[in-house]
């Protein structure tokens, strides 16, 4: 094999592994940091664990609609089913929730394969009203098989602690949960970033002509993200179902609380980034909770008229999300370091 | 036999309250090329206009159309300059401002009515005709009126105005329609305008029909969705009868099946159509490929 | 010798346009041809017949022996068939070497392997020193060069090219024309679409002529560049090439 006798030096060309998971380790340190410090306060480690819940499913969301540019909006159905079946099994057959997290996350992933099939056909907006249409679907559905959902009522989960039952006395307990999945979907996205699939994802972003011209399957990689994104999420609504141990359809399926808050989190964050979506979820459900005990009775639904705001101004000025900002602001200031005699 | 009419007639009158939501949807579909997310909530402002109307000012809420309506047409005249224009190669951040908007829209009037439905007192709601067996309820029949009357309209317009004539070359070819003098972003302009206010024409013939609540608009959109793709892309005709068509389909499976299951029945129709015939019933625009043919 | 390209009576109807009208022809490896034609000739219809981005009303598309047409492009790129677009889409986010890796996944699973084969293309192109520059920070020549370093990249049987040039100023066109020759000589195979007829003279053994769907001339490049119709409609009553 002939050796480039160039003195570019190839390492530098792409972070290296080391550089990469080590940036990692520090932003999961960080993002630790509160969780630790505020243990002991009931009101902040409970928005934190649900801080770290929302920052692991915006990431998984990431996946198809960051690095895939598939915007789903619909991805509240995978969340639901890991919600509905977790709920649903630990009710009637007494089995852990850590057993059974895997094989309903696979089952969410084989679901979103198949109705993802044929609407990946659709074009960019006709797509996303499609999974919107998803949504409505599932949440009739919900409704409709009370059986097995207990329909409008929605289930409970009785409290009884146990490790094995995920079930906890203390929310810090729930909090080190949290903090576990959205460790687990960031290490996801950056393995996931570096590996074949990856790369095809954002080359089918991009342009899906030019991808095809590359040799690239474009439906069997939106395919793989989708099932990927959507086995993730569900982990993240089992999660849910444990720590609220209630779930009704209106919980699950209000757009604006569930599936488009993903999408939100990540785009204000930063899409199709690492770090975007955790950064996004760390500055919006605090911030976001304080509106809603601010206003709950004087001025309903404040929180969401402001989210909804911030969803326009991002999309109109700040594209690259938070995250993006703040690189471009380290971008000019190395730029003036570079400049000074 | 009368059962199956009368399922039909109630299917028609949906159809034609889909119609109305749906004309604008259309327009700005063809034209423009985005999906207004925020579509619905021009027809609930349509809505609370006309409840304010008759409320504050006592104007009879048919009337107040003539207020509403316009006013609902330079909010979407602005929506298109501010929030559209910008946006008009990225179609997926228009997707989240569209629905950001519609966040907005739905929670402001939350806080504003606090919560509480309204409604505009009468007694015309309840009113029905009755021919022979079938019932045909009488506001719903003055809705479909009206949409038989504003396609008719519209399709003049089209036809026969210079406005109208230079909406149909841009929906047809945006590049050619600019070479040929056309102001496009005026155009864009223009329909979103007429779009924005049918849908609050819209809203002022619905609030006899239905509860005036800020989420009323996620009754119809998905429907909207359902009928602009099967009637076809800036087809008017096209969206009035795709608004029948839906409107019967649903009573039928409503009646049927299960009148729960409405949803299921826009979204069937919507990927059917998309998948079996993308263009539509009488598109004017061909989509070769699926979904949008998209014009850079 | 069997062409490696063989199109036989290709046809694109359009509701009763005829973008690509019963074109058949054919292309031998190691072979540069070129094709020309007015603007709206149907030439990139013709070249999405090929790879496989519309499917021939009729004909059939037939390369290294076998028939495609019921080949995705995807797999159309696979068996060796590399093409560039006429508006290049590079991905802007990602650097110059990653945009060559996306083509050599086709053949290597190894990340560092895909990386080591991206790089010796970046060689051959003469952009290796450009391999961590953010493709969205290319200039234009750049771009159309790094297009053609992810065909490349796919190790094709073919190199289709979609008005590589346009754009470029003359030196860029030189140097543009100096890669191609390189790859010529390297064995590559190469059928381009051009505008610029001078390109066309320095770079063809074979120019086809498309106007209004329909092949109309078919020659060396010397007859057809010579042809008085060509020289009226391109360059102008009385052009006389000069000596070169």
């Amino acid at each position: 094999m002939n050796k480039t006798n160039s003195n570019v030096s190839t390492h530098a060309l792409i972070d290296s592994a080391t550089s990469v998971w080590g940036k990692y380790l520090l932003g999961m340190f960080a993002l630790a940091l509160p969780g630790v410090l505020l243990y002991h306060d009931a009101h902040w480690i409970n928005i934190i664990a649900f801080t770290y819940l929302m920052a692991g499913v915006a990431a998984a969301w990431n996946i198809i609609g960051g690095f895939g540019g598939q915007f789903s909006l619909g991805h509240g159905v995978f969340f639901s089913i890991g919600a509905y079946a977790t709920a649903r099994i630990y009710i009637s057959f007494d089995l852990s929730p850590w057993l059974i997290t895997l094989p309903i996350a696979v089952c969410a992933a084989a679901v979103a394969a198949l109705i993802s099939w044929p609407t990946f056909r659709l074009r960019g907006p006709f797509f996303a009203i499609a999974t919107l249409a998803f949504n409505e679907v599932a949440f009739v559905l919900a409704n409709h098989f009370d059986s097995l959902t207990g329909g409008p009522r929605g289930l409970m989960i009785s409290f009884k602690a146990s490790l094995g039952n995920m079930i906890f006395k203390d929310r810090w307990q729930y909090a080190i949960l949290m903090f576990g999945f959205v460790a687990l979907v960031v290490a996801v996205s950056v393995a996931l970033r570096r590996t074949r699939l990856g790369y095809y994802l954002l080359a089918v972003r991009e342009d899906e002509d030019s991808a095809r011209a590359s040799g690239i399957d474009v439906l069997k990689v939106k395919l793989q993200g989708m099932a990927l994104s959507a086995a993730l999420t569900s982990v993240g609504g089992t999660l849910f179902a444990m720590y609220l141990r209630f779930i009704d359809p209106p919980t699950l399926f209000t757009l604006p609380e569930v599936g488009v808050k993903f999408a939100l989190i990540s785009l204000i964050g930063g899409i199709g980034t690492i770090a975007g979506p955790v950064l996004g979820a760390v500055l919006i459900i605090p911030f976001e909770n304080y509106l809603r005990a601010e206003f709950a009775n004087s001025l309903p639904g404040m929180s969401l008229v402001i989210l909804g705001f911030l969803m326009v101004m991002a999309a109109l000025f700040m594209k690259k999300g938070v995250y993006g900002l703040l690189l471009d602001i380290l971008q000019k200031i190395k730029g003036k370091k570079g400049d000074a005699p | 036999m009368d059962q199956i009419l009368n399922v039909l007639v109630v299917g028609l009158l949906l159809g034609g309250i889909y119609g109305l939501v749906s004309i604008g949807l259309n327009l700005i579909f063809g034209v423009v090329r985005i999906v207004n997310f925020a579509q619905g909530e021009l027809v609930m402002f349509g809505m609370y206009g006309s409840y304010f109307a008759y409320n504050q000012m006592g104007i009879n809420p048919y009337l107040s159309v003539f207020i509403v309506a316009p006013l609902v047409g330079l909010l979407g005249v602005a929506i298109q300059r501010f929030v559209i224009q910008p946006l008009h190669a990225e179609s997926n951040m228009q997707i989240f401002a569209t629905f950001g908007l519609l966040m907005m829209f739905q929670n402001i009037m939350l806080a504003i009515s606090k919560g509480e439905a309204w409604s505009v007192g009468g007694t015309m709601g309840t009113l029905v005709w009755d021919i022979g067996d079938i019932k045909v309820s009488v506001v719903r029949f003055i809705s479909f009126a009206a949409v038989t009357l504003i396609t008719i309209g519209l399709h003049f317009f089209l036809k026969q105005t210079i406005a109208g004539k230079a909406i149909r070359a841009v929906t047809q070819d945006k590049r050619a329609a600019r070479a040929m003098g056309i102001n496009v972003e005026r155009t864009y302009l223009i329909t979103f305008g007429i779009g924005s206010a049918l849908a609050g024409l819209a809203g002022v013939l619905l609030t006899p029909i239905y509860a005036i609540t800020p989420g009323v608009g996620g009754n119809f959109i998905l429907a909207a969705f359902a009928v602009v793709v099967l009637g076809g892309l800036g087809s008017v005709c096209g969206a009035y009868i795709g608004g029948m068509i839906v409107g019967v389909v649903e009573a039928f499976a409503g009646f049927y099946i299960d009148p729960v299951l409405r949803s299921a029945v826009w979204f069937l129709i919507f990927l059917i159509v998309l998948i079996v015939r993308p263009s539509g019933l009488m598109g004017q625009v061909g989509a070769e490929e699926v979904g949008f043919r998209e014009q850079n | 010798m069997t062409a490696m390209l063989d199109i036989q009576h290709a046809s694109k109807h359009f509701l009763g346009l005829r973008a690509v009208d019963d074109v058949s022809m054919s292309v031998k490896k190691g072979e540069i041809v070129s094709i020309i034609g007015p603007n709206g000739a149907g030439k990139t219809t013709f070249f999405n017949l090929i790879t496989g981005q519309l499917a021939p009303t009729m004909g059939d598309v037939v390369f290294l022996g076998q028939k495609v047409n019921d080949l995705a492009p995807h797999q159309r790129a696979k068996i060796g068939m590399g093409r560039t677009f006429q508006i290049s889409k590079p991905l802007i986010a990602m650097s110059v070497l990653e945009n060559v890796m996306i083509g050599t996944f086709k053949n290597e699973s190894s990340m560092n392997r895909a990386k080591e084969k991206a790089i010796e293309v970046l060689e051959t192109v003469s952009m290796l020193d450009l391999a961590g520059k953010r493709s969205g920070d290319l200039t234009l020549s750049q771009r159309r060069r790094l297009e053609v370093a992810r065909a490349l990249a796919l190790e094709p049987q073919i190199m289709l090219l979609d008005e590589v040039m346009a754009g470029l100023n003359q030196s860029e066109v030189s140097q543009s024309i100096e890669l191609l020759q390189r790859l010529h000589a390297q064995g590559h195979t190469f059928l381009i679409i051009e505008h610029n007829l001078k390109v066309v003279r320095a770079f063809s053994e074979r120019v086809l002529v498309l106007d209004q769907g329909r092949l109309i001339a078919e020659g060396s490049a010397e007859e057809i560049l010579n042809a008085p119709e060509v020289i009226k409609a391109y360059l102008g009553e009385g052009h006389q090439w000069k000596k070169s």
